[in-house]
């Protein structure tokens, strides 16, 4: 933040006073953060140990040793498939542009709903019974009848659009409940109408709910494409990868794929955990 | 404006019964003119400047503005809240245009204004600061500028000064008065303190306990600026602050009503 002027130079004297107890807080930080980063590798670690122990004991093709997935893992990356001639960047591109679809597409539908539902008592009223049915429902449930009838390209999406529409909806509902009614009353006699009063305080204000919500609904959209691409296996996806090496054989490169699913998982949660705190910091909701 | 309230009762619906807030409320307010409303907490204070503000409507009774029944709020009755319900995505800035946004103003003389207000209350320097980088204090004035900028015939301050240092609050209170002798807003100001309505008031209108009813009014006709160390001062508030006093223990022993 960036405010000039004599009052913030105040402010800043008064901190450098306190430098040294600062400068003290600062360095706490930093130990904490080794120490931190210390266990974290001791607990990965200790993790692939056990991995190799466990495949050296089962000694089974079920069960490869780490070095051996991590070999395939690479050439994944590197060797195309002879069958299909894709690499795994090609099955990765694939599910990340049906997670994309049908994400847009609840987005697109769950936030506004979410915001009417949240705003109007009749919307509200209207929507419920249906959603509340839906809801419950695991989105994979829906995977068999959903490819057989939108088939195998209308079909994942709409599953990962499933997946991610409820918890996005009770989100943003959620965030237009939460408003502190006192900020509604603010804006009223500043000479709000009820138009204002949805743009200028409800829309910004449920902003840091609906980045909360897409960054549930990523997670388990990944979860669905991968299990909607076991069903429906044409034009490539890491879930299809998995299934078709697992029908060959080669379970190594079964975990391997599973190692991408998992780093994709973390990199998406990642990536919209750092965007909503930054979004929630830059908009005075901390 | 003339601001009159005529009959004022309010209710609100409890589990079992209902919490009568305000008993009956008669009080007729010039146009221009400075009052402070003065009472034990939990009287109905807020209550009563959210009426006016038309953020609560009335059980029975009715406020008008200029001899017209009002209902629903507007920008001509601006509110300082208690709890400054400040923005908190806003910059104080964007806070302080919020009214002019609403209105259309030009981005320039919307910047200007703010600007203009943001320096009154004494925040130069913190435009573009966040709530949650702020002090009480500091928050607080933010609400003002922000009602203040939006220019409105009635200004209603619920404990605008509470969270102030007693300096920042002496000088906001000198700045009080010269905005409001060079606008003649008519204010309608909540306090707790009685040195502080001595100091800005006309009239003094003392709210009985709940259910409450106007227990007394005091008309002030000094000049100002006033002195706080004149004797008349001193006895004026050594005589409300008796008669405070006496109300809330005729509350505490629960003998009258
Ligand atoms: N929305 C509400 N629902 C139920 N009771 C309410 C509501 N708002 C206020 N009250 C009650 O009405 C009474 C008056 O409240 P109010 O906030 O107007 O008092 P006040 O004089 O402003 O108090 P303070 O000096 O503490 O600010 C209180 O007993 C309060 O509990
Ligand atoms: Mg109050």
């Amino acid at each position: 933040m960036d405010v000039k002027g004599s009052g913030k130079k105040k402010e800043r004297a008064s901190i450098f006073s306190q430098w040294p107890f600062n400068k003290f807080g600062n360095e706490e930080k930093w130990q904490q953060l080794f120490k931190t980063l210390v266990i974290t590798i001791i607990s990965l670690v200790a993790f692939l140990i056990t991995w190799w122990g466990l495949s050296e004991l089962a000694d089974t093709d079920y069960l490869p040793d780490p070095e051996t997935v991590f070999r395939s893992f690479i050439d994944t990356f590197q060797i195309r498939d002879p069958l299909t001639g894709r690499n795994m960047w090609d099955n990765i591109m694939a599910s990340l542009t049906r997670v994309m679809w049908g994400f847009a597409l609840a987005f697109a539908t769950a936030v506004p709903l979410g915001l009417a539902m949240g705003f109007s008592k009749n919307a509200d009223d209207f929507s419920k019974p249906v959603v509340e049915v839906f809801r419950p429902i695991p989105p994979i449930a829906w995977a068999p009848i959903m490819i057989l009838a939108l088939g195998v390209l209308l079909g994942p999406i709409v599953l990962v659009f499933i997946g991610v529409f409820f918890p996005l909806l009770s989100n943003v509902i959620f965030g237009v409940r939460s408003i502190d009614p006192i900020l509604s009353d603010a804006a009223r006699t500043l000479g709000a109408k009820r138009s204002h009063l949805f743009l200028k305080v409800i829309l910004p204000s449920t902003i840091p709910y609906i980045m909360t919500g897409i960054r549930i609904g990523l997670g388990i959209g990944w979860m669905c494409i991968v299990a909607a691409e076991f069903i429906a296996a044409t034009g490539g996806g890491v879930g299809q990868y998995i299934v078709f090496k697992a029908e060959v054989g080669r379970y190594d490169q079964v975990y391997a794929g599973l190692v991408v699913i998992a780093i994709l998982g973390l990199l998406t949660t990642e990536l919209s955990g750092y965007i909503e705190r930054r979004v929630s910091k830059r908009m005075g909701m901390l | 404006m003339k601001l009159t309230l005529e009959k004022l009762r309010k209710t609100f619906p409890l589990d079992e019964g209902e919490l009568v807030a305000i008993e009956n409320i008669d009080l007729e307010v010039e146009s221009g003119e400075f009052v402070c409303l003065l009472g034990p907490s939990g009287c109905g204070k807020t209550t009563v400047l959210r009426i006016i503000a038309g953020l609560d409507t009335p059980t029975a009774g009715s406020i008008c503005l200029e001899g017209k029944s009002i209902s629903g709020s507007g920008s001509d009755r601006g509110m300082v809240f208690q709890e400054f319900a400040l923005f908190p995505w806003r910059t104080v800035r964007k806070n302080v245009e919020f009214g002019m946004e609403l209105k259309r103003v030009p981005k320039e003389e919307r910047h200007r204004i703010s600007q203009k207000y943001i320096d009154l209350v004494g925040l130069d320097g913190f435009e573009n600061a966040h709530p949650y980088e702020l002090s009480g204090g500091m928050k607080q004035r933010v609400g003002i500028a922000r009602a203040l900028a939006n220019e409105p015939e009635v200004l209603l301050m619920d404990e605008p000064f509470g969270a102030l240092d007693a300096q920042t609050r002496n000088l906001m209170q000198k700045e009080l008065l010269r905005i409001w002798q060079e606008t003649k807003k008519t204010v309608i100001f909540v306090t707790h303190s009685v040195d502080e309505a001595c100091f800005l008031a006309d009239r003094i209108v003392i709210m009985s306990a709940r259910p409450s009813t106007v227990s007394e009014i005091y008309e002030i006709r000094w000049p100002r600026p006033r002195d706080r160390a004149s004797v008349e001062f001193a006895n004026l508030r050594k005589q409300i602050l008796a008669k405070l006093e006496r109300m809330v223990r005729i509350e505490d022993d629960g003998t009258q009503r």
